[in-house]
């Protein structure tokens, strides 16, 4: 797969016109470069400020935040509100629930779409194509719709607020994306290499897992890391499926910050940003897959 | 990407098998397979077919209604629920593409720095739906809100606003928020749609003097079509369904200014407890969100035979 995200394939020098188009060309090159600039600092803006905000937020003493105007950078930097964040048990309680959930959802995630992923690169038989399409497609069903039985459906089971309805629903969600991931790196395995392996007499389970396996391992990596991402940044299963003692962070902040007379706005932006970066460090570990990944996904095989 | 066939066939002709490669391949899809029935097909089948039924989440036992609830929805809200969806849809997704093609092409040039400022485009990207809201339900707070005390300053208003509790200004400022989370995703696909526009065309064509708007509309979009074809109709069809930032933000308020399609089947569902209702409503959901799939299918499959 091409990895996408890299620098552009660097834009061969522009051969240098004939002299009476010089100028123009010059100035037509000054006049995007500007131009870019403006885009940068208009939308950099709009992406950056927020992030600011997000942060000094939760660097303000509590006191300094109900004034208005807001003052654009607190008068001291106080922790308090991250220390308020590790006093409360409660948060804790979700933050726990929000590991184990999504470990196990990447985890499951991983076995379940490299099977499925390598049924579709490596074989052909009849139903494969609808096969792949109806998996491509199923992410495009309505969750809020989906939930209105799939909760009756857990109850029945006796599976409400419990791990496995959400490590369940979690590992489903992310199979397209996965089994589209994964298919496009076992597409670039070279069939020889599995030729010679049936001919040297190993089964079919064995050469999946002795050799394709270890081969996509930078695959299984990152579709574990998406899946961990989709389990720890779901809202609505979790506020639905799970009650208090099983509910993970998203659901888990809603609860306690939304909703009280006067929010704690520096301790929910604390906790906003603690629950913002394991995120951030997947993404930062997957960087080289997103683009691949994504269209692989999105696009084609 | 290369498209390999046969070969398994030919390989697995020396030797006898119990099972076909065909037999085989479904076997590995079994799991994954038993996972979207119980989760995605059985679910989705069960709650169309409420749509035809009196049933309550909370009550057991339910009654044939025909079409009494497709009725109902039809003639209470469903057109103002449409109307806000589509609001909402084009709204998240015309502002983000917007953003993120402006940004790719500013961070395609040789700019100093662009490398580094891509990174911190994604930064949006990567924070939590749940998170989103949060950061711009205290940014559009009406007392001590950044927003309005940015607004002020410039000169655009002339007192704070309270954006989340007036109907017509909460449709924009959920717009706002669901732009900021999406435009990175917009911009990292089209980033990637510009590195495959041919140099050499853009190089003949300065050559040949045209100009960069020129160049822009004759050579990137059209070489870019099909990856803007894609971001555009994949953004519409998630923001169709869109729940997280709304449900968060606003809860669909106030007065049902901000409702949409997800967040009213959700609440009719759990507030309610009328599954009946919330199967109706789901139900011309989804007729319409086919439409929209079976184009996203054709599509994709167009790239797959490329």
């Amino acid at each position: 797969m091409t990895a996408l995200l890299t620098e552009p394939t660097a834009v061969a020098s522009a051969q240098p016109a004939q002299p009476p188009r010089k100028r123009r060309v010059r100035a037509d090159h000054r006049a995007v470069t500007v131009s870019a600039w403006v885009a940068v600092v208009v939308f950099g803006g709009f992406a950056l400020l927020p992030v600011y905000w997000l942060l000094s937020t939760s660097l303000t003493p509590r006191t300094e935040v109900f004034s208005y105007p807001p003052r654009l950078f607190p008068s001291e930097i106080s922790f308090d509100a991250y220390l308020a964040l590790a006093n409360n048990p409660a948060l804790f309680g979700y933050l726990r629930n929000s590991i184990i959930v999504s470990v196990i959802t990447a985890v499951l995630s991983v076995i379940v779409s490299a099977y499925m992923g390598y049924a579709f690169s490596k074989f052909r038989y009849r139903g494969r194509r609808s096969l792949m399409y109806f998996v491509l497609a199923s992410q495009m069903f309505p969750q809020a719709l989906l939930l209105i039985t799939l909760y009756s459906v857990f109850a029945a089971y006796g599976l409400l607020n419990s791990y496995a309805a959400l490590v369940l629903s979690f590992t489903t969600f992310t199979l397209p994306l996965c089994v589209w991931m994964l298919k496009g790196f076992f597409d670039t395995i070279p069939d020889e290499l599995i030729e010679a392996a049936l001919v040297d007499g190993a089964s079919r389970m064995r050469i999946i897992h002795s050799i394709v396996l270890p081969l996509a391992a930078p695959g299984l990596i990152a579709a574990g890391l998406f899946a961990f991402v989709r389990g720890w940044n779901d809202f609505i299963f979790a506020l639905t499926l799970a009650g208090p003692d099983k509910q993970t962070l998203p659901p888990g902040l809603v609860n306690t910050f939304i909703g009280e007379a006067s929010t704690a706005w520096p301790e929910l932006m604390a906790a906003s940003l603690v629950v913002s970066l394991p995120v951030a460090i997947a993404f930062i570990a997957l960087q080289r897959y997103l683009v691949g990944g994504m269209t692989a996904g999105a696009v084609k095989g | 990407m290369t498209q390999v066939l046969s070969s398994s066939q030919k390989a697995t002709s020396h030797r006898p098998r119990r099972l076909s490669d065909g037999m085989f391949a479904l076997l590995l899809t079994a799991p994954g397979l038993a996972l979207l029935a119980a989760v995605v097909v059985y679910p989705l089948v069960t709650a169309l077919i409420t749509a035809f039924y009196k049933q309550s989440l909370v009550e057991p036992g339910r009654e044939f209604v025909g079409f009494d609830n497709i009725v109902d929805v039809l003639s209470g809200d469903f057109f103002t629920l449409l109307s806000q969806t589509i609001v909402f849809t084009l709204g998240t997704t015309i502002a983000p593409f917007v953003i993120g093609f402006g940004l790719a092409l500013a961070l395609n040039t040789k700019i100093r720095g662009a490398k580094v400022l891509r990174g911190l485009m994604l930064v949006p990207w990567l924070i939590p739906g749940v998170v989103v809201s949060f950061l711009w339900m205290w940014i559009f707070n009406a007392n001590y809100g950044v927003m309005n005390a940015l607004l002020e300053s410039v000169g655009l208003i002339d007192a704070p606003q309270a954006w989340l509790a007036d109907p017509t200004t909460a449709m924009v400022a959920v717009i706002v928020a669901k732009t900021w989370q999406s435009f990175p995703w917009m911009m990292v696909m089209l980033l990637a749609g510009l590195q495959t526009v041919p140099p050499e065309l853009h190089e003949a064509a300065e050559i040949d003097g045209a100009g960069t708007v020129r160049r822009f509309f004759s050579i990137t979009v059209p070489q870019m079509s099909g990856i803007i074809g894609l971001v555009l109709l994949l953004e519409f069809i998630w923001n169709f369904q869109h729940f997280d930032i709304i449900y968060v933000l606003t809860g669909g308020g106030p007065a049902g200014s901000t409702e949409t399609f997800a967040t009213a089947v959700y609440e009719t569902a759990f507030d309610g407890f009328d599954l009946g209702k919330a199967g109706a409503l789901g139900l011309l959901w989804m007729v319409l969100l086919m439409g929209l799939v079976v184009v996203y299918v054709r599509f994709s499959e167009k790239g797959e035979k490329r």
